[in-house]
């Protein structure tokens, strides 16, 4: 262990038995021949493919991708804009449908021109009261006779054909 | 001239239009000589230490060679970045390290019986016996089983703090930390070490009783 920064009297076990191993362990060497076989490992090793450089006049360095590839965005929105408007038809007259005229089946029922109205559409009426006064058309129904009114004769109680007159 | 000469010269102005700019391919042979040289050379200046940092994790000598080789292919093939690299060996040490614990994760656990046996054979063994050399590589392998019992932060600080060319400032670079937080994780290692390697040694005591 390095003396220096570990501050090895920070736990009183400076030398300790497992840092006497630990060091011992640190301190083996490599065995021989080592670099050698990395390096031959690293000779075999792939290697980064090498990419096709693209001519000068079309390095990437100089925009024309990304000016290719605007265009090629203008393009695309400006044919899609073009082919809805092509397919879109514009204002004309507006088609009238003629309806056909209802024809009635043969022998069936029909209903006469019949048009039934319903009992709601006027609304309720409330029943109006007629004085028999205000209405002179109404027939005045017979009086019940006044009790103090004698008959003329008998003891028979036929007002209505004494009051009549009628023969006996 | 004819049409058919005329239609003739055009192709090849066309083709000569379209050939490679041969001031731009000298260029990158030229660059592609010098990434290739430099790479070689840091091969044959790093290996060395790349191979001992992933030894110390993997404790294998093939996996830790297969690590440093991985280490380099990718290194090659980000070798276009090396000019922007400030610190080649810190950079390269942080390379191997995640590919180490990377393998170390997924790699079943090995036997511990491994471990002594490749750290008899790899250890140096000079003016021991065979026994003692036995011995030294159980105790070794038991002290590791320690270690491997650290939690990861602190593990990783204590593993990369044995190696001498490693300073704090550089583990912090190499584990994209702070200085403070390396030295922070390191003495709860340490201490951490001392509990477990007390605790083991207590235990061995009352069994031996």
């Amino acid at each position: 262990m390095n003396s220096n920064p570990h501050e090895p009297t920070a736990s009183g076990s400076a030398s300790s038995p497992a840092e006497v191993t630990l060091r011992l362990i640190a301190s083996l060497p490599a065995p021989e021949g080592l670099a050698e076989r990395v390096q031959t490992a690293l000779d075999a090793a792939p290697r980064r493919g090498r990419v096709l450089a693209w001519p000068r006049t079309l390095r990437p360095e100089s925009g024309w991708m990304r000016s290719a590839a605007a265009a090629a965005i203008v393009l695309v929105v400006a044919g899609g804009g073009w082919g809805v408007y092509t397919r879109v038809q514009q204002n004309g007259p507006a088609k009238v449908i003629v309806m056909p005229a209802r024809m009635p089946a043969t022998g069936g029922f029909t209903g006469a021109g019949a048009i039934r109205t319903p009992l709601t559409l006027p609304g309720p009426k409330a029943p109006i009261k007629v004085s028999p006064a205000a209405n002179p058309a109404q027939p005045r129904t017979a009086k019940k006779p006044v009790a103090n009114q004698k008959p003329a004769s008998g003891g028979t109680s036929q007002p209505d054909e004494t009051a009549a007159g009628a023969p006996r | 001239m004819s049409t058919s000469q005329a239609i003739v010269a055009g192709i090849a102005g066309i083709a000569a239009e379209w050939m490679e700019n041969p001031t731009s391919a000298m260029n990158d042979e030229a660059r592609r000589r010098a990434e290739d040289h430099a790479l070689a050379a840091m091969v044959d200046q790093y290996s060395s230490a790349l191979y001992r940092v992933a030894y110390s994790v993997l404790r294998n000598q093939a996996d830790a060679e297969d690590a440093v080789q991985e280490a380099f292919v990718r290194v090659l093939r980000h070798r276009d970045s090396l000019a922007e690299v400030r610190d080649h060996r810190v950079w390269l040490i942080r390379i191997v390290w995640n590919i180490v614990l990377d393998r170390k994760r997924r790699a079943k656990t090995r036997p511990e019986t491994d471990d002594v046996a490749e750290l008899a054979r790899v250890l140096p063994s000079t003016g021991l016996s065979a026994e003692e050399r036995a011995a030294a590589a159980q105790h070794h392998a038991h002290v590791l089983g320690c270690v491997d019992q650290l939690p990861a932060k602190e593990r990783e600080v204590l593993m990369l703090s044995a190696f001498e060319e490693l300073s704090s400032v550089e583990i912090a670079s190499v584990l994209g930390i702070s200085e403070s937080s390396v030295r922070s994780r390191l003495f709860r290692a340490r201490n951490l070490m001392a509990s477990l390697l007390d605790h083991a040694r207590n235990s061995g005591e009352r069994s031996l009783r």
